[in-house]
């Protein structure tokens, strides 16, 4: 049963999906079974998406409760996790701070605090960038080389002051960079990659409607 | 500017000069604005879920449109809660096989259909299609690059003789590839910062100048 | 110690400051230097001129808050450049995370600038869980997969939905993204529904996408910041991504500099000599 019932779902639920799309999804009954079937998997999902709600608001409830260590901290994400949640939750009708539409405490929350912290947060790569291109980027092997000059030559390129550098030489190198780089050598190996991806994107979903892939299921 | 407005471009200042701060050390005003803004992150779906899924695709279809069948995706999101418990957490794995045979039934075809037949399709390209030497250049570098690429990465036999060779041309073309990638991500990671500076420079420190 | 040493032993920040100071200092002494238009550019504005007015596209916000500064350009250009040519929008999100929030700041703002209505002249689906459902679903019936909008209006009291059902009513479709998603756009909505489809991607993903546009799947590709400069030349309305560019100049040389500054020192200092002999 523990084993059985959720293989026999994924089997059935998958080969739903690859018939449907040789078929009609407007007119045929499996189209319109596929369809159906796509609507409870965003409802599903939902309810994923709030499991890891719960389950990080449970590791930091329990961290203030047992006082670990930087406990205090975790106080203020409790907070931050109520005062954006509870709010939109109730609805706009009552007042127009709740809700999640322009004005409420949710959307304030998210203008003023969450969305330019979040875009500070990954700002902050931009040093570590600069600093692990200086001590790590090193020309040991012709491989690593090539892969070096190919970096600096797109730096300057798609920048105007690199570009109008490049421009002071002979031959249009920016337009042969886009055209053999990006358009060529670039291209060819992205390509070569997807379809490789792509294959085995494939492969690993025919495995687990077919039940032989369940490592989904964890343990036990 | 009203009061409320400069107490909101202070904030957002506030909490970015705060983030920032770690970059010179580890500090308490910094851990506090990351706190907080792991806290709100995780609110925010809170919000977003309750009503766009929870609210439009569940109980409004159920209670207004009669589609009492939607039971059975709601029960089956509830029982992946019972990943909290240790006796019934294998109850879980029924809506994630759902979830996992509708998104492969999906991906079998897909994947296939709309990545890699066009991938193929547009790398078969005649050499003589009238586009002149150079396009002609450009194709035997597309194909020789796809099909040394894939070779490098099949490790179900030695890398030896032909294969070798190839394996090695293949490794030349994705070092090209990479670097231009580093260069891109350089250029990425310097433009979300450029952001946050155009904030501070225009918006924040214009106000008061 | 040599000075080679020395200089590799830097403390870290120093190099923070030197790019702190490459970023600053172009927003006070600005120089203007020309931005060129890639082919890739250029064909994914003459893909959106050639759309018949009044066509429906769809504008999808499908970047997280984090890397704004790259795709919001590509976003507002996007909306500027459909809405002047009376392009009826509709916008949503598969990022669970700010995108219907951006959507909905965007396009009210732009919307505003050309006197453009809600409801009307564009629509905000909002989010909801789950790309492949969504992307699948909307095939057959956009109403099926929202049956309101973003802020709980049912899509039947939204005049411009009358005349949408499904992609067959929509012309084109934009796809700013800084993750996977865009793919699946590709390889389900474009591959399945043959949608015209021109993307705005964060640099990081942009390599990837070079293969789309050979492969025409995709008509046009913005590749970060300089891509958003790019349209924001063509549409002939500059923003924030082309007054960023020369900081991105600067920061660019700077970081050029300290590669071969560490290479210098690797091969004076006789350490590649050690390594290879290892």
């Amino acid at each position: 049963m523990k084993t059985t019932a959720p293989v026999t779902i994924a089997f059935v639920a998958g080969v739903i999906m690859v018939i449907s799309f040789f078929f009609n999804e407007e007119t045929t009954f499996v189209g319109g079974l596929s369809q159906e079937l796509l609507n409870w998997l965003i409802i599903i999902g939902g309810f994923t998406l709030l499991l890891g709600v719960v389950s990080i608001t449970r590791v930091n409830w329990t961290a203030v409760t047992q006082k670990k260590e930087g406990w205090i901290y975790k106080v203020f994400t409790l907070l931050s996790i109520l005062v954006m949640s509870l709010p939109s939750v109730l609805p706009s009708s009552w007042s127009p701070l709740l809700g999640r539409e322009a004005g409420s405490i949710y959307d304030w929350l998210f203008t003023y605090m969450q969305a330019p912290m979040m875009a500070t947060m990954f700002a902050t790569l931009a040093f570590y960038i600069a600093s692990a291109a200086y001590r790590a980027f090193r020309a040991r092997s012709a491989e690593a080389t090539l892969l070096l000059i190919t970096a600096i030559l797109v730096m300057l390129w798609r920048v105007p002051m690199g570009e109008a550098f490049l421009n002071l030489f002979p031959g249009d190198i920016p337009n042969l960079l886009n055209t053999y780089i990006m358009n060529g050598a670039n291209l060819a190996v992205q390509r070569g990659i997807i379809i490789g991806a792509a294959l085995g994107a494939a492969s690993m979903s025919l495995r687990i409607i077919l039940g032989i892939e369940r490592t989904y299921m964890g343990k036990g | 500017m009203s009061g409320i407005e400069i107490f909101q471009m202070w904030l957002v200042a506030f909490l970015t000069l705060a983030l920032f701060s770690f970059l010179y050390k580890d500090n308490p005003i910094y851990k506090l604005a990351e706190h907080i803004f792991a806290g709100l992150t995780t609110g925010y779906q809170v919000g977003l879920i309750w009503d766009t899924v929870v609210l439009q695709k569940l109980w409004d279809p159920m209670i207004y449109d009669d589609k009492w069948w939607l039971l059975i995706p709601g029960l089956l999101g509830i029982l992946m809660f019972s990943r909290f418990t240790s006796r019934y957490s294998w109850l879980s794995r029924i809506p994630l096989a759902f979830v996992m045979g509708t998104t492969g039934g999906v991906f079998l075809t897909t994947q296939l259909h709309g990545l890699v037949l066009p991938a193929m399709k547009s790398t078969m390209i005649p050499l003589g299609g009238g586009g002149g030497f150079a396009e002609a250049i450009l194709a035997v570098i597309v194909v020789v690059g796809v099909i040394s690429t894939l070779i490098y990465f099949y490790f179900s036999k030695e890398h030896s003789g032909a294969l070798g060779v190839t394996a090695k041309v293949g490794i030349w073309f994705i070092m090209v590839s990479f670097g231009a990638h580093f260069g891109y991500t350089v250029m990425g990671r310097v433009s979300l910062l450029i952001g946050r500076v155009q904030f501070l420079i225009e918006d924040w420190i214009g106000s008061f100048l | 110690m040599t000075i080679w040493e020395k200089l590799e032993q830097l403390d870290r920040r120093w190099i923070y400051l030197a790019v702190a100071i490459a970023v600053i200092i172009p927003f006070l002494v600005p120089a203007k230097f020309p931005i060129s238009v890639s082919p890739e550019a250029q064909s994914f504005y003459d893909n959106v001129e050639a759309l018949p007015d009044s066509s429906v596209v769809m504008l999808v916000f499908d970047y997280y808050p984090s890397t704004m500064a790259e795709t919001e350009p590509m976003a507002i250009a996007g909306a500027r450049h459909f809405f002047s040519k009376d392009c009826r929008i509709i916008t949503l999100s598969n990022i669970p995370l700010g995108g219907p929030s951006m959507a909905e700041e965007v396009t009210r703002r732009i919307a505003a600038e050309y006197g453009k209505e809600y409801g009307i002249d564009y629509v905000n689906l909002g989010y909801k869980y789950g790309y492949v459902s969504v992307l699948k679903g909307m095939g057959l019936s956009i109403e099926s997969i929202f049956p309101t909008d973003n802020s709980g209006t049912p899509l039947s009291e939204l005049p411009m939905m009358d005349s949408v059902t499904n992609y067959e009513d929509v012309k084109f479709i934009f796809e700013v993204a800084d993750n996977a998603t865009a793919d699946y756009w590709i390889s389900i909505v474009n591959a399945g529904y043959g949608v015209p489809m021109g993307v705005g991607m964060t640099a990081v993903m942009a390599p990837k996408f070079y293969s789309f546009f050979g492969s025409n799947q995709i008509v046009g590709l913005l590749g970060g910041m300089k891509g958003a400069a790019e349209y924001e030349i063509l549409i002939n309305h500059e923003g924030s991504a082309t007054r960023g560019m020369g900081a991105q100049s600067l920061v660019h040389l700077l970081i050029i500099a300290l590669v071969l500054l560490g290479n210098i020192g690797f091969f004076a200092s006789g350490k590649h000599r050690r390594r290879i002999g290892k």
